[in-house]
């Protein structure tokens, strides 16, 4: 195409819009209908795609990081009561790998306890770390960056007892001081810090250890940790249990990617519905103007010329639709955040979102093009002295 | 030269069973400034003889000439640039576009193309006596001013052949009177006129009439003098002429 063909082309689109607008304006009831039908579509292309999109994102935030930690159990099947320094000295041997994203790992002791504070009691269970850093986070406190004396407390348990930083618990019988209260854990996971209180390794007088959690940045990573770990310490014989959701996290991302398509092919039918509309619009208006049409080809206007008229007045009905259906759509989801406190805004206004709103305009312009390329090829292509007879 | 030539034109419908002749062996021709009737009664191929001429059909055979250069096998594409640059159209339902304004219809054929024909299509307009209806939409105006603005349409890129279906068919006799008057104008400036029609006043106006009857033509071709006829008519003194001055004179107070 040479530079005055494309400057010709681009040209014939300003007459072509603006003939296109007065033919639309013709039979008006027509066209708001076929525009409202885009609008319809639209906005339930793009409704629905981010009601999917914050439904994976809601539960991508719920899950939290599930799938970051691996909890690895003395497998008591083979008789394996705890875990050994060398089993744990096997663990770091096996994730010191930067293809394993180099995770944290952090062995517990455990045990179960009465623990008192001024006020309540619970039973708890008591844990003995030397790193808490690594695998938990202070809502109030410090992590000391080695634990060696004091008493950290799970969050559930310092809101039953009732006790801050600097309050003493009775562990046991003996006392303690609270050096930390933990942040409320977002992880489902069978350590669960929140009923929890964490010592000092010292404290503990176990000869090994019953639990390593393995705390890596991502789900993927995590589940090469496993695989790593297997590998490594169950060479020889089955001493470990793994747990790990990184599987199952895939599963639930898997599923709300699927309910997302889903809802997607959903709003995608009536925007189908939208461009069969738009299609019986144009093909009864290009009948109607048969004979105006049969004129144009008559007096010397281009087949190409007439299409662009019929396909911008298609276009131009998507193109409206697609609009008023993205705007409804943008009003709707803020009328919805407004009026349900339960809907964290922040998912609602995650830039994926825009996404959807973009492919539901791109889908409400093209539903119009597409429809009515048809109709427009079939008048254009009408032998004039057909459509003058009549 | 002519504007204007079939020569041995056959035009066979096939559709719907028997194949129908529409044009016998056809001659015809028109001259530069000649206004030229074509009547017959119905069925007897008229439009079909306009369509062939118009370029808006093909012979099944024979030959068309549009300026003596050979138009008888033409791609669609070149039709219809051919149509737009030497061939103007006037019909019987003047076939106005309705979202049109009077200035943007007589603009049509040229609307995209590079450059902006409205001035033009403005003194056209004013040409015919409606310069104070330029932004008139066709529904705004009577059917004599409607017929007015498609002859300007017509005239937009200075045609060799003005085409003309039943052009005062839709009009009374005053009106069609004023807009054969405007022919007359339009066939002085060198204009080849074609009219296919029933209307006998038409028949007066025009420099030679020719009768079509089932498809077969004749005198279509003029002979040396009645072609100077055509060209010269307009300036001749002949009785039949005054006669022709008071009748438009009086079909000018239309609009």
């Amino acid at each position: 195409m040479s530079d005055t063909d494309r400057s010709g082309w681009i040209r014939g689109w300003r007459p072509a819009a603006s003939m296109a607008a007065r033919n639309l304006r013709r039979n008006r009831m027509r066209t708001v209908l076929a525009v409202l039908g885009v609008c319809i579509g639209v906005l339930a292309v793009a409704a629905l795609g981010i009601f999917g999109n914050v439904l994976a994102l809601g539960a991508d935030d719920a899950i939290g990081d599930i799938g970051t930690q691996v909890v690895v159990s003395p497998n008591a099947d083979a008789g394996v009561e705890s875990l050994s320094e060398a089993d744990v000295t096997a663990i770091r041997r096996a994730v010191d790998d930067p293809s394993v994203g180099d995770p944290a790992v952090v062995p517990l002791y455990s045990d179960n306890a009465v623990v008192a504070g001024q006020s309540a009691q619970t039973f708890a269970t008591v844990y003995g770390v030397s790193e808490p850093g690594l695998a938990f986070d202070a809502a109030e406190g410090e992590l000391p960056e080695r634990h060696r004396q004091g008493a950290i407390v799970g969050a559930g348990v310092a809101e039953e007892l009732a006790v801050e930083p600097g309050d003493t618990v009775e562990i046991a019988g003996s006392q303690v001081r609270v050096v930390a209260v933990l942040a409320e854990s977002q992880t489902f996971s069978p350590v669960a810090p929140d009923d929890a209180v964490f010592l000092p390794e010292s404290a503990f007088a176990a000869d090994g250890y019953a639990q390593a959690l393995v705390v890596s940045e991502s789900g993927a990573t995590a589940q090469v940790a496993a695989d790593a770990i297997r590998e490594e310490v169950n060479a020889r014989e089955e001493r470990v249990d793994l747990f790990e959701l990184a599987a199952v996290v895939d599963e639930i991302n898997g599923f709300f990617d699927l309910l997302g398509t889903f809802l997607l092919g959903l709003g995608g039918i009536s925007l189908v519905v939208a461009g069969v509309s738009i299609l019986n619009v144009m093909l009864m208006s290009t009948v109607e103007r048969r004979q105006e049409i049969g004129v144009m080809r008559a007096v010397g206007v281009t087949r190409r010329d007439v299409l662009r008229v019929l396909l911008a007045e298609a276009g131009l009905i998507g193109a409206a639709g697609a609009v008023a259906g993205t705007l409804l759509t943008v009003v709707l989801v803020a009328a919805l955040v407004v009026s349900t406190p339960a809907v964290d805004a922040s998912l609602v206004l995650d830039p994926t979102n825009g996404y959807y709103l973009l492919l539901a305009l791109a889908f409400g312009v093209g539903v119009g093009v597409v429809s009515g390329a048809y109709p427009a090829w079939k008048a254009a292509n009408e032998r004039p002295v057909e459509a003058l007879r009549s | 030269m002519y504007s204007l030539e079939l020569s041995d034109v056959l035009k066979r419908y096939s559709s719907g069973g028997e194949p129908v002749v529409a044009l016998d062996r056809v001659d015809f021709a028109v001259s530069p400034g000649e206004f030229v009737a074509v009547v017959g009664p119905s069925g007897s191929g008229k439009s079909t003889l306009l369509n062939v001429l118009g370029l808006l059909d093909d012979p099944t055979d024979g030959q068309r000439l549009l300026n003596g250069t050979d138009v008888t096998d033409l791609s669609v594409a070149e039709r219809t640039t051919a149509r737009k640059e030497s061939i103007g159209f006037v019909f019987q339902d003047f076939h106005l576009l309705p979202t049109l304004s009077a200035v943007e219809n007589v603009a049509l054929p040229t609307a995209f193309d590079p450059g902006d024909a409205s001035d033009r299509a403005a003194s056209l307009l004013d040409r015919f006596g409606l310069g104070d209806r330029l932004g008139h939409e066709p529904s705004e105006l009577s059917g004599g001013q409607k017929q007015r603005v498609a002859i300007a349409r017509s005239l937009i890129n200075d045609p060799a052949v003005l085409l003309a279906d039943e052009p005062t068919g839709n009009l009374d006799t005053e009106t069609g009177s004023s807009i054969l008057a405007e022919f007359e104008r339009v066939k002085s400036e060198g204009v080849a006129v074609v009219a296919v029609t029933h209307d006998p006043l038409v028949e007066e106006y025009a420099d030679r009439v020719v009768e079509l009857t089932d498809g077969v033509v004749v005198d279509g071709v003029p002979d040396e003098t009645d072609a100077d006829i055509g060209v010269f008519g307009d300036d001749g003194d002949d009785g039949d002429d005054d006669e022709r001055r008071i009748r438009r004179s009086t079909a000018s107070g239309d609009r």
